[in-house]
């Protein structure tokens, strides 16, 4: 028997069986969703989630995620994500997504992002969250402040340079360019059956923030007193033609190398020395090396020592963050702030901590690696936070290479770079 | 209209709504809210108050005395992508036919082996390829050094060597694309024909030139439009072997050019105006491509 159905027109055709009972459950798979979303939506309510995008390396993730399992336990309706990205996409990503009203509640990273995202007023001054007594405990230069506002606070200082050498091959490092120089010639030998060529010195030379050190010990620096660029210098001819000379007369660095290559060459035992910054040092540990951590050495010519940008890495807090939730993410910044987990990163990772406790605490006194990253602190400048920055590393890449590559004299290279970074300015002020 | 036939097309337009709202929303919205942006100041000093300034962004595109400049980096990008679309067509279609031989013994496994470069992720490709270039370790250098005596190439220190680079790299990661394409068209012409043309004594090359150059064109052509698109809007490869237009901003393409404006110097309305610049090049060469090879014919018509 057939059931009665609704009648068919006789120019209609009929519908297949199948189409017609998807056309009769399509409204209760669409209320079905809609119920769904609304569960979801509901669970969401009763669980606060805190985002936290950050470019951290591994060895530092780990610790961070502890720190944030134990902030968790404490607050058991606070669901906290961390999220590494590279720096560039942290950044643009970080741009994109605030601009659209959404992003993380928490951005981490070095201060030199403050300059971009404070002109387009995508994170919450601070000086009205964390109050003096608070900021008190820190290092002032853990505490960023751009155009008059507190916009990042730190718990990490560095993000410096430093000289690190295998104590096999360098007993003592040296205190001055003369003394790397030799020091490097003594090491370096040329590729011999069944192994490669052995360096006195390798790093990522190539790269404008790892020229910064000579150029300060040259006696130059990236911009003048009014934040313009100040590359057309004595300083910059010099320290261009000094790593040109490293390679070219003394041959003591590779020909070419960037930044994994000089850190495969030192780790195998293939370079005695790295210029390298404390990111970096956890890993040699951990590769078994037997490292010194030394300041950068002293230029004899100028008797200035090389220093290094030295940035604090920290927390901004996304201008999208809603009220009821801010109080909430003030605590977990309050918490991972805290004395207790700027020591437990210090000991695991050597990073500089920002709280003055545990700088003066008997761990850090004692530590080597950390007593002489805080004398390469001391030499060095603080790295600009303006975003002019990024247009004077652009700058400076192409004809810093020309010079290496032979095709640009350092005279010509340090005008052009002046001029390029100029136009850049302007283009991206624009 | 009765209840029955609106019903149909109410349950039609259910089914055909969510992809044009999907198409609409990553596609066409985005489309023209870039081109609004090319328009406009957008920048980083007027992210949130930006206004439409006309062609400003454009005429900034043609004769910006940047370094380098559009023009050159044009050139650049069309001499990249011919390189390398000429290759991918003559490798993957010349390893299609030697694949489609029926003497050969184990053609999965050649087809497997052949097809691993397009497998692995552009990210590891490049970054391993970036390592092979190295002057002093990398293995292209010990090759020509240890096994045929030439001298060492600085092959990422010299523009005219970086540029090489990028393409070597991108031609072994591009030609399977096309030999999987050539290799599936040469599998459906029938057999046939080949054999009517041996008996009427067609030499290989006759072969080749008579059917299987102009059967396999219906399909080889939208791939290699769709693999010119692909190579001229490739960011991934040379961002990475070159690390970023290395040495000297000498290896960038338009597209990292585009990238490089946008998300380094946050000049979204320009970035946007020469995406727009780009969209055109690409449209009129596809139209072009399309109707001068005539692709849409029936070529057994």
């Amino acid at each position: 028997m057939t059931p009665a159905g609704p009648p068919v027109s006789p120019g209609a055709q009929a519908p297949r069986p199948g189409s017609l009972a998807l056309a009769r459950l399509l409204p209760a798979l669409l209320v079905a969703s809609a119920l769904l979303l609304a569960g979801c939506a509901h669970r969401a309510g009763e669980t606060v989630r805190i985002t936290i995008w950050h470019q951290d390396r591994i060895d530092i993730r780990v610790v961070l995620e502890k720190q944030i399992g134990r902030f968790m336990a404490l607050h058991p309706g606070v669901k906290v994500e961390q999220l590494f990205k590279e720096t560039e996409e942290l950044r643009s990503g970080f741009i994109i997504a605030a601009l659209a009203g959404q992003g993380p509640d928490i951005v981490y990273g070095p201060s030199d992002q403050v300059g971009p995202f404070e002109t387009m007023q995508i994170i919450l001054p601070l000086e009205g969250i964390f109050d003096s007594a608070w900021c008190a405990s820190y290092d002032p230069l853990a505490m960023t402040w751009y155009k008059g506002h507190l916009y990042q606070v730190a718990d990490k200082l560095g993000n410096h340079l430093t000289l690190v050498y295998n104590r096999k091959l360098v007993p003592v490092p040296p205190a001055t360019d003369e003394e790397m120089i030799t020091i490097g010639k003594r090491l370096t030998a040329p590729a011999g059956a069944g192994n490669g060529a052995r360096y006195g010195l390798a790093w990522n030379y190539t790269e404008p923030f790892f020229f910064i050190p000579f150029l300060t010990g040259f006696g130059g620096w990236i911009m003048d007193g009014e934040g313009r660029p100040s590359l057309d210098t004595r300083a910059t001819v010099d320290a261009l033609r000094f790593i040109k000379d490293l390679r070219d007369v003394h041959r003591i660095i590779p020909n070419e190398a960037d930044y994994e290559i000089a850190d495969i060459l030192f780790k195998d035992g293939n370079a005695g020395m790295i210029i390298n910054g404390d990111w970096s040092w956890a890993g040699y540990r951990n590769a078994g090396l037997d490292i010194g951590v030394a300041p950068l050495p002293k230029i004899a010519s100028t008797g200035l020592w090389c220093g290094t940008m030295v940035s604090p890495k920290g927390f901004s807090i996304n201008a999208n963050v809603t009220e009821e939730k801010k109080k909430l993410v003030i605590e977990l910044i309050r918490y991972l702030m805290s004395e207790e987990n700027q020591m437990e990163s210090t000991r695991e990772l050597y990073t500089m901590p920002t709280h003055m406790r545990v700088r003066g605490s008997e761990f850090v006194r004692n530590n080597e690696i950390l007593r002489n990253s805080q004398i390469q602190i001391d030499h060095g400048r603080a790295m600009p936070v303006s975003p002019d920055l990024r247009a004077i590393w652009d700058a400076m890449r192409p004809s810093y290479q020309a010079v290496l590559a032979g095709t640009k004299t350092a005279e010509q290279a340090a005008h052009d770079m002046q001029e390029l970074a100029l136009q850049r300015i302007a283009e991206m002020n624009e | 209209m009765n209840r029955k036939s609106l019903r149909q097309k109410l349950f039609v337009a259910a089914l055909v709504v969510p992809a044009f709202v999907v198409l609409f929303g990553v596609v066409v919205y985005p489309f023209f809210y870039n081109l609004v942006i090319s328009f406009s100041n957008m920048s980083l000093r007027h992210i949130r108050d930006w206004k439409l300034i006309g062609l400003g962004q454009y005429i900034k595109v043609f004769t910006e005395p940047s370094q380098p400049n559009f023009y050159t980096v044009f050139v650049k990008t069309v001499i990249w992508t011919v390189v390398n679309i000429f290759f991918h067509v003559v490798i993957g279609v010349f390893l299609a036919l030697v694949l489609n031989q029926k003497e050969i013994r184990g053609k999965a496994v050649f087809r497997a082996v052949l097809v691993l470069p397009w497998a692995v992720p552009q990210l590891i490709v490049a970054l391993t390829w970036r390592g092979m270039f190295n002057y002093e370790y990398g293995a292209i250098n010990l090759i020509l050094t240890q096994w045929f005596g030439l001298p060492g190439v600085q092959w990422l220190k010299q523009p005219l060597e970086a540029f090489c680079a990028v393409i070597i790299t991108n031609v072994w990661l591009g030609f399977p694309f096309m030999m999987v394409i050539a290799l599936g068209a040469l599998q459906s012409i029938p057999r046939e024909l080949y054999e009517a043309a041996d008996m009427d004594g067609a030499s290989w090359h006759h072969k080749l030139r008579h059917i299987t150059v102009p059967l396999i064109r219906p399909v080889m052509v939208p791939a290699i439009t769709l693999g010119t698109i692909w190579t001229f809007n490739n960011l991934n490869i040379v961002w990475l072997v070159s690390n970023a237009g290395e040495p000297s901003d000498q290896t960038h393409l338009l597209v990292s050019f585009v990238y490089k404006a946008a998300f380094n110097f946050y000049r979204y309305g320009y970035g946007a105006a020469l995406s727009i610049v780009i969209f055109f090049i690409l449209l009129a060469f596809s139209l072009t491509f399309m109707r001068q090879s005539k692709a849409a014919e029936n070529v057994y018509g």
